[in-house]
């Protein structure tokens, strides 16, 4: 053994530091965070699976190996994009369990499940709500030209933020420990986040109802020369006045908890009614 | 028979998106363009795929809830159009409940089979046996994506011809009233996805969205760059009224639910 012994101050047995590697190696394995999804334990063995390297170089013990394992085998479940923040303070406690014969093990896990529902709700929203809709926005008006770019974009604008912050949050959650996400909640720094999330992701979604819900309304009123075709009419009032009547209507009935497979056949039947009897077209 | 094969394949990497990264590499745009890829029309694909990607957007993973399976769907349903020479509205029409036929065989593999995976690797974990625990995940997920490519190419291949007929037997009037439909799906769609982000503080920036470009035709890329600025001066604003109200010694909770 020739490891230095410059980091004698600590009465414990040796235990490696945890280097850029490791970090990385936990990096490159959280993009497996869904794959084993189930539902009993969720993103649980997929949670294991990123940290083991990690939890082999830190428990020589095969004991106290394999309580680390069971803890990590416990229920977990958060938005997959940004769990290397959840990783990151993980490695750091367990690095100081190893260390510190005193230190409380089940903090570790009390820390991941106080976590995990805070960041899924920044997530989700964030991800799945503001970054997907404004790939989707761009990509698919590419792409309804037959613009091969529309998908590449569509991957592009979601993946890039997407894994620079994977990359960035896994050093984070290392680096802040325990202590982070308590002091970004009293500056009410998740607050703000949420609140912009929801702000750019409403603006989008706005805009996308009124570019892509399509409702015409092919009727005239009059006759002959003095017919003027209702859709003018309609337009004068508000341009995008029937696709945000949709728009109303459906988001009222799912707030009245109607499912979204009976809106998706209502919409199907009201169009095909809608056409034969000429209203729509 | 090869074709076939290959979408099962196509099928088979478009699911693995959970070992990537959860990339959004199994949504309808990009499997659309891959699927047309195979069939020999990529210009179809395109426009099909980025409809059904409409029509889906309301279609994701929220916490613990399994959408209608886009990867089945997306793929089936685009094939099914493409190969019968039929329309758009075809895909769409395929498309939505062959997903969610697909979401039955997925739930019983993450709740019947997969938990077996877990319980294995429960047994590996006391004896310490990492290299049990990682078979037991790819496992777990491999089999979840083979699962889902065989679907694709055993449907295809069975029923090809099944889906012609049945095409051919739907009546004009109710056709083209599916057109109209696949211009008012994507409303479903925005109506979730406002419910998932909107609280009483936040309800005028849809309409702000919606005027800009009703009003201006904005495209999509312009309003989500405006909406960012917005966004950054609002949060800015209110930042500055907490720390004011707070310094006063008033707690501003205005929390919604």
């Amino acid at each position: 053994m020739t490891t230095k012994t410059s980091e004698e101050n600590n009465q414990v047995e040796m235990v490696p530091e945890l280097s850029k590697k490791d970090l990385n190696s936990l990096f490159w394995r959280s993009f497996q965070m869904e794959f084993s999804w189930n539902y009993e334990r969720q993103a649980s063995l997929a949670y294991v699976y990123a940290m083991l390297p990690i939890l082999k170089k830190l428990y020589k013990n095969k004991e106290d190996l394999s309580r680390a394992l069971k803890r990590h085998l416990e229920f977990f479940n958060t938005t997959p994009h940004i769990v290397t923040m959840i990783l990151g303070i993980s490695a750091a406690m367990e690095k100081q369990n190893a260390e510190d014969p005193k230190f409380d093990e089940s903090s570790i896990n009390t820390v991941k499940a106080s976590l995990m529902g805070p960041l899924a709700g920044i997530g989700d929203s964030f991800f799945w709500g503001t970054l997907r809709l404004i790939a989707t926005g761009i990509g698919t008006s590419l792409a309804l030209q037959g613009n091969i770019l529309g998908p590449i974009l569509f991957l592009l604008v979601f993946n890039v933020p997407h894994i620079v912050l994977r990359y960035i949050l896994t050093g984070l959650g290392y680096k802040m420990g325990t202590g982070f996400l308590r002091k970004l909640q009293e500056k009410g720094t998740m607050g703000n986040l949420t609140l912009g999330a929801s702000i750019l992701g409403l603006i989008v979604i706005g805009g996308m109802s009124a570019d892509m819900i399509i409702l015409n309304v092919p009727l005239t009123i009059g006759s002959g020369d003095t017919a003027t075709p209702v859709q003018e009419i309609l337009d004068g009032i508000l341009p995008g006045l029937l696709p945000l009547a949709a728009f109303g209507i459906i988001y009222w009935l799912l707030g009245k908890e109607v499912k979204a497979t009976t809106l998706l056949i209502g919409i199907a039947l009201v169009s095909i009614l809608g056409t034969w009897t000429g209203i729509f077209g | 028979m090869i074709t076939a094969l290959v979408l099962g394949l196509v099928a088979f990497i478009a699911q693995s998106e959970y070992a990537l990264g959860t990339s959004l590499i199994s949504r309808p745009i990009v499997t659309g363009l891959l699927t047309g890829i195979v069939m020999g029309d990529i210009k179809t694909g395109l426009v099909m795929g980025a409809t059904l990607e409409l029509a889906f957007i309301g279609v994701f993973s929220v916490g613990a809830s399994i959408p209608p399976n886009v990867v089945v769907g997306g793929i089936l349903g685009v094939a099914f159009a493409i190969s019968s020479g039929a329309g758009t509205e075809t895909a769409l029409l395929l498309g939505l409940p062959i997903a969610t036929l697909a979401l039955v065989f997925e739930n019983l593999y993450l709740g019947l089979a997969l938990p077996i995976f877990l319980h294995k690797a429960d047994r590996y974990a006391e004896e310490a046996n990492t290299r049990g625990i990682t078979f037991m995940h790819l496992l777990g997920g491999f089999g979840m994506s083979l699962m889902i490519g065989s679907i694709v190419a055993i449907s295809y291949y069975v029923g090809g011809d099944a889906v012609s007929k049945v095409l051919e037997a739907i009546p004009g009037p109710v056709q083209t009233g599916l057109e109209v439909a696949t211009g008012l799906i994507p409303a479903l769609g925005f109506a979730m996805l406002a419910r998932l982000l909107i609280n009483k503080q936040v309800v005028p920036y849809f309409f702000l969205g919606f005027l800009i470009v009703a009003y201006l035709e904005i495209p999509i890329t312009g309003i989500a760059l405006l909406g960012a600025i917005i966004a950054v001066v609002i949060v800015g604003i209110t930042q500055k009224q907490t720390l004011a109200t707070n310094e006063g010694g008033v707690e501003d909770d205005d929390e919604d639910f």
